[in-house]
């Protein structure tokens, strides 16, 4: 017991070395909050554009653009789309953080943007029909009968996203980000300890998920109001 | 029936394909205010599309549809605006399950800016009141039974004051207990003066309120008449074969 707490002194208190994992976690939640956003808006767009061609016909060369957007974002490793945005596209930022949002926040918009479109077709047809029938125009159709409810649907999928967005970005320690996993990693290179820094970043990341899922649980909730 | 002048739709060679698959085969008629029409069939025979032609659910292959004078297959055409004044019952009811039965009824008037919110949901009350569920209001619609729906769909769809009501086997998703309920509002609703379209196969309903029949099969209408003339003294053998499996 006195060895464990002489290891935790050494890692954690020990120069201030806890410095390096709440800095990391700042990077690592900026990260997450901002291409999160990013990814909703993104997201919400193409697949919008990708249901609306689907229902109503037209938006062709839109609806090819998105589609191409698709393919290459999901058929590349997270990893080298930020490496290329660093290293190749935006070599004229200087902001890593900045770098790392873009790339995350749109790579997370094309598998939202599919959320979202599963989301519009999970919704049946005669709630389309409904609305529109009563003279609503399509705009007002999705927007308030559709998306409301296609939302409650996926919000366990988007949940999902968010979570698996937060874990991914401890891969921008290849760009030079000290986010939270790098922090450790800094830490563990200093002591020459594994087992304390990875069980500490293992845990703070295991903490801020149990607080996501908290949040999602809440709102999953509030929306199943009407199913009573 | 003083307009008896002009109908109020008015359908001329309508046609109707899915693919390679042609439903609708040429179909000419016209309802004049104030008529019930009672549209039968066997199934698959067009019934529905037919119905759901008359406000452009389905767009026609060709022919043309009129709604007031107005060509409503007419590429200028607002049909927006046109469906505001046509109401729809559904099968499956299609209520917004995300909305309370009073949001249900006042979402369209107020979002289109026909009506104030206080003014919307007066009028919701009314029609709530007249199709006897007043103290459903705030519930929302997955805790009212298929009969309850149904009648609130109706209210939804007066709500916009619509000059014809098309309703597609509003009582075909029905428990037999509960048709009763949202025939009489139907019933009433004919009674009160409005113009009606609907396709079901309930032909105690069709004989005591509608003023048309229509016996659609194979894409056109085969048999048009007096209830008394098609369901009781039908002239085709299609017809009669029909009616002996249904009756």
């Amino acid at each position: 017991m006195g060895d464990f707490a002489a290891k935790f002194y050494q890692n954690f208190i020990q120069d201030n070395r806890y410095m390096f994992l709440v800095n990391g976690l700042k990077n690592t939640l900026i990260i997450t909050v901002f291409a999160v956003a990013l990814g909703l808006v993104l997201g919400f767009l193409v697949g919008t554009i990708r249901s609306t061609h689907d229902k109503r016909g037209g938006w062709t060369v839109a609806n090819a653009i998105c589609k191409v957007y698709l393919t290459v974002i999901r058929g590349t490793p997270t990893l080298i789309q930020l490496m290329i945005s660093y290293y190749v596209i935006l070599v004229s930022v200087n902001n890593k953080i900045l770098v790392a949002i873009l790339a995350f926040g749109i790579n997370s918009g094309a598998y939202i943007a599919e959320i979202v479109r599963s989301g519009i077709m999970s919704i049946d047809e005669g709630q389309y029909e409904a609305g529109r029938s009563l003279g609503l125009d399509y705009w007002t159709t999705m927007r308030k009968i559709i998306m409301p409810q296609a939302f409650k649907n996926v919000l366990p999928a988007l949940g999902n996203e968010f979570i698996t967005l937060l874990k991914e970005t401890s891969i921008s320690g290849y760009i030079g980000i000290q986010e939270l996993t790098r922090g450790g990693d800094i830490i563990r290179s200093k002591t020459y300890t594994a087992f304390l820094p990875l069980i500490g970043v293992a845990l703070i990341y295991l903490v801020i998920v149990l607080f996501l899922e908290f949040l999602l649980g809440r709102m999953e909730r509030r929306l199943r109001q009407s199913d009573r | 029936m003083t307009d008896n002048e002009k109908p109020l739709i008015e359908v001329k060679g309508l046609h109707k394909s899915f693919g390679d698959h042609e439903v609708l085969k040429g179909i000419d008629y016209s309802i004049y205010k104030g008529q019930v029409a009672a549209i039968i069939g066997p199934s698959g025979c067009g019934k529905s599309t037919f119905l759901r032609s008359l406000n452009l659910l389905e767009v026609p292959t060709s022919g043309q549809v009129l709604f007031e004078g107005t060509d409503i297959t007419g590429k200028d055409v607002n049909i927006d605006k046109i469906r505001q004044k046509i109401g729809m019952v559904f099968q499956q009811f299609n209520l917004f399950p995300n909305y309370t039965v009073m949001e249900n009824i006042t979402l369209a008037p107020t979002q289109l800016g026909i009506m104030k919110q206080q003014e919307a949901e007066e009028k919701a009350m009314e029609l709530l009141n007249r199709v006897g569920l007043p103290e459903k209001a705030s519930a929302y619609p997955n805790s009212l039974s298929g009969g309850q729906k149904q009648r609130i769909a109706i209210a939804r769809a007066l709500e916009m004051n619509p000059d014809v009501m098309l309703f597609d086997e509003p009582t075909s998703a029905l428990d037999p207990e509960m048709v009763g309920e949202v025939l009489q509002v139907m019933k009433d609703l004919a009674a009160a003066g409005m113009t009606m379209l609907v396709v079901t196969h309930e032909m105690g309903f069709a004989r005591e309120v509608a003023d048309e029949v229509l016996f659609l099969y194979d894409g056109i209408i085969f048999e048009k008449g007096t209830p008394d003339e098609v369901i009781n003294h039908p002239q085709k053998e299609r017809t009669q074969a029909f009616l002996n499996a249904v009756l």
